[in-house]
């Protein structure tokens, strides 16, 4: 569609390059930052606008944008230009993730062991109920239903960051919510990292790969995320706490480790994690703990979501496909709310089933996860893997949704909570 | 009339006493104020056995309250059940408690007003009032044997206002900075239209009649309504003391409150003429001046016509008071302000120190709400 809409133009700048000596050849791709430009208007305009008119969370408009534009309908983001924007997603959900990895606070759950039972719970019983699900219900082989299962059982950390930020919620569920989307996303990581060496395993039994690969990810992801926040303490120390120096200091040395780690072939989201974990674990001296990420984060976020909506593979759509992928968020969905109502520390049942409900998104992570594992073996890897990124994709509109609601219905968004109360 | 909003004054035990604390909720993250009370109380296994936990106006505030009792001991014991019960809920909901009279660097739009009808009511009344109260004091009742006696003790304890604003004083950062005050939290109460001293009243039949011709003026409709540094309460059989920021560790708390019953004591033994019509006019310049400069305050003797140092006349009174706290068990509280008088350290330099250390208002938070939640018992219990 872009092709015919640009044919004429092009005539006309073929027909004059002959005679204009300084007019370059006709640009075949569009500029990185015409594109990021181009990505953050039409997402921007699109969460607003239904943020304005329907009170939906803007990252749903983000990602319908997405799809709008993408491959599966007018066509206008292309499969080209999704690869070139890939450095601006790793960078957004890098950053994302690292906000994630320092809120990742362990000494909650010494404190409270009852919140140690519940996430040991969302993560075993998420994991188990969906591969389950996959290889009995919908056919998959062991390793394929072992990869689905760790690409789908966390929480999405960037969609509930991002709603939790954009509701300004504070309080228990928010902060629960923000603690098993981390912690699950710990654990979908450890099980990723298992599942690339099962696949190695199954595809093509080489077990030196097999072997290999986990390692390499595992520690690569590791060093990576250490450098950077061995880095970004090292140098913070000696600007004053909070400057904006720390902050640039900050961004720079995650951006210096997303860039490494795609230099490595080391997972971008895995390593900004681990980032995170080490920047609040290694902060003794409080450097840079109560130094916050620019609000630019946010534009980043846009593009994050506009290029994930855009990467949703619903031309690959089929009713079959879409109903399976129902039924693992249905039985995701059942694993996560009844490890809540089983225990969930020191809050009320109706609370907890609002975290329950809290933790549901599915996303970003999710489908560069998948991604990165169908490419491992690509004659195969996609058409197994449709089943995660369709449930993703269905969950990338819900899931914000849900989110929001929990939040709503706890009463800790902002000019929700006190007047009204929200639920005891 | 005046009866029925007002209540009986119901008689109490002579010196008997009582103290609530307003705490600081903190998020563990960044040590800023967060919305934490009603989830707190919500989740709190907690049979009362050390007095009450209860809503403030706002959801980052919690109140604790003692159990009456007769002796600064008694209150000392309630005070470290409370805060040990409270540090062991908070710590379940990764929640941080601090002292303090005021948040150093909050942002007061922030905040969240708590569920009820009251909160909602003082929140439609004040507006944005309601959320700048996100103050924290220290409110000590003293038991009263009779209603005139409380009037009495509400116009013979104004004078030393600015002793307890002094002695007490922990909010000298607001909205980010050091506001060079030692006490700035009394600014935020001062706001209020019923705010400052009870008027020239000599016996609860005129308080009664006082209070009778605010209604009628629809100013007040009850007790509650009376932002008064010092007031009666008639529900409790009590007087009580209103304007001291609330300490950053409880034994501060502690030793204030046997301030207050050893001066009661000290008072209606040797009942000092008060000369109230003449302290009306010099009574808020001061407070201003014991907000501003703490100990080291010029207060002005309306009855002398001169200034005098409130470092020196607190010196004088805590050792003309010595005999009474003595008599009442609680002399060994008293220590702790004595020294304070002469090396000036109270919690508004700790609290300056910490920033001049730390370079940041948000390591200062967590070093103060390290502090309160910092244990001093000893087998007698906490001490000085």
């Amino acid at each position: 569609m872009i092709e015919s809409l640009i044919a004429p133009l092009r005539a006309v700048w073929e027909s004059l390059i002959e005679r204009l000596l300084f007019l370059p050849p006709f640009p075949e791709s569009i500029d990185a930052l015409a594109l990021f430009s181009l990505l953050l208007v039409t997402g921007l305009l699109m969460g607003e606008w239904l943020h304005a008119h329907a009170r939906w969370p803007k990252v749903i408009g983000y990602v319908l944008a997405g799809i709008l534009f993408g491959p599966s309908l007018l066509g206008w983001i292309g499969v080209e230009t999704l690869a070139q924007a890939r450095p601006i997603a790793d960078a957004a959900l890098g950053l994302l993730m690292m906000e994630v990895g320092r809120r990742l606070d362990l000494s909650w759950l010494r404190r409270n062991p009852e919140l140690l039972r519940s996430t040991l719970a969302d993560i075993g019983l998420s994991f188990a109920l969906i591969f389950a699900f996959a290889l009995w219900l919908v056919g998959l082989s062991p390793a394929w239903a072992a990869a689905t299962a760790a690409v789908t059982m966390a929480s999405a950390p960037a969609v509930v960051l991002l709603t939790v930020e954009e509701s300004r919620a504070q309080g228990q569920v928010t902060e629960r919510i923000i603690l098993h989307t981390a912690i699950s996303s710990a654990a979908s990581f450890v099980a990723f990292a298992f599942v690339l060496g099962v696949v190695h395993a199954e595809l093509s039994e080489d077990w030196l790969n097999a072997v290999v690969h986990p390692i390499w990810v595992v520690t690569g992801a590791l060093l990576v995320g250490g450098l950077g926040s061995w880095l970004a303490l090292r140098i913070a120390r000696a600007l004053p706490k909070r400057s904006l120096a720390q902050v640039f200091v900050l961004v720079a040395c995650a951006l210096l480790a997303v860039g490494i780690a795609r230099m490595l072939a080391v997972p971008v989201f895995l390593t900004l994690f681990l980032m995170g974990v080490l920047l609040a674990a290694f902060d003794r001296r409080q450097t840079l703990r109560y130094t916050e990420l620019p609000d630019g984060h946010w534009l980043l976020a846009i593009v994050l979501f506009v290029i994930v909506g855009a990467s949703l593979p619903w031309q690959e759509f089929t009713w079959l496909a879409g109903l399976q992928a129902l039924g693992l968020l249905l039985v995701r969905a059942a694993a996560k709310a009844a490890a809540l109502a089983w225990s969930g520390g020191s809050l009320p049942l109706p609370k907890r089933l609002l975290v329950g409900m809290g933790i549901q998104p599915l996303s970003a992570t999710a489908v560069f996860m998948a991604y990165e594992l169908a490419s491992l073996y690509p004659e195969v890897g996609r058409s197994a893997l449709t089943l995660p990124l369709f449930a993703a994709a269905m969950m990338e509109l819900a899931g914000p949704a849900l989110c929001r609601l929990a939040l709503r219905r706890s009463g800790e968004c902002e000019n929700e909570a006190g007047e009204r109360g929200g639920i005891a | 009339m005046s009866g029925t909003a007002l209540g009986e004054f119901k008689d109490s035990a002579a010196l008997s006493l009582g103290v609530e604390l307003e705490l600081q909720l903190v998020s563990r993250r960044d040590y800023d104020l967060t919305r934490g009370a009603t989830d707190l109380l919500g989740s709190m296994d907690y049979d009362g056995r050390f007095g009450e936990i209860k809503l403030e106006i706002t959801e980052s505030m919690i109140e604790i309250s003692t159990q009456a009792q007769a002796s600064v001991d008694g209150i000392a014991a309630d005070l470290a059940g409370l805060r040990d019960t409270l540090h062991s809920h908070c710590a379940r909901n990764n929640i941080g408690v601090c002292g303090g009279g005021t948040h150093p660097f909050h942002h007061w739009p922030e905040r969240r007003i708590c569920p009820g009808d009251r909160f909602h009511g003082l929140y439609q009344r004040y507006g944005y009032l309601a959320k700048q109260f996100t103050v924290f004091g220290q409110h000590i009742h003293v038991g009263c044997t009779s209603a005139d006696e409380a009037i009495w003790l509400t116009q013979a304890l104004g004078v030393h206002v600015p002793a307890f604003i002094a002695l007490s004083a922990s909010s000298p950062f607001v909205d980010g900075v050091d506001s060079f005050y030692q006490s700035a939290r009394l600014n935020a109460v001062s706001a209020f239209p019923l705010s400052g001293q009870c008027p020239a009243l000599d016996s609860w039949q005129q308080f009664t009649e006082h209070f009778a011709f605010l209604q009628a003026c629809g100013i007040a409709e009850g007790i509650k309504d009376l932002y008064w540094d010092v007031r009666p309460k008639p529900e409790f059989g009590t007087v009580e003391i209103r304007v001291c920021d609330t300490p950053l560790a409880i034994e501060q708390a502690i030793a204030l409150a046997a301030l207050a019953q050893s001066l009661c004591r000290w008072l209606l033994r040797t009942r000092p003429p008060l000369h109230t019509a003449k302290q009306a006019h010099v009574a808020r310049y001061n407070k201003f001046q014991a907000c501003r400069y703490g100990l080291d305050a010029m207060l002005s003797d309306p009855v002398a016509l001169c200034q005098v140092s409130l470092r020196e006349s607190l010196a004088r009174l805590l050792d003309d008071i010595s005999e009474d706290a003595r008599e009442l068990g609680c002399l060994h509280w008293l220590s702790p302000l004595k020294q304070m008088v002469v090396d000036n350290a109270g919690d508004a330099a700790w609290l300056r120190a910490q920033f001049a250390q730390h370079g940041n208002l948000h390591d200062v938070v967590r070093a103060a709400s390290e502090r309160l939640m910092r244990q001093n018992n000893d087998s007698r219990g906490v001490t000085p």
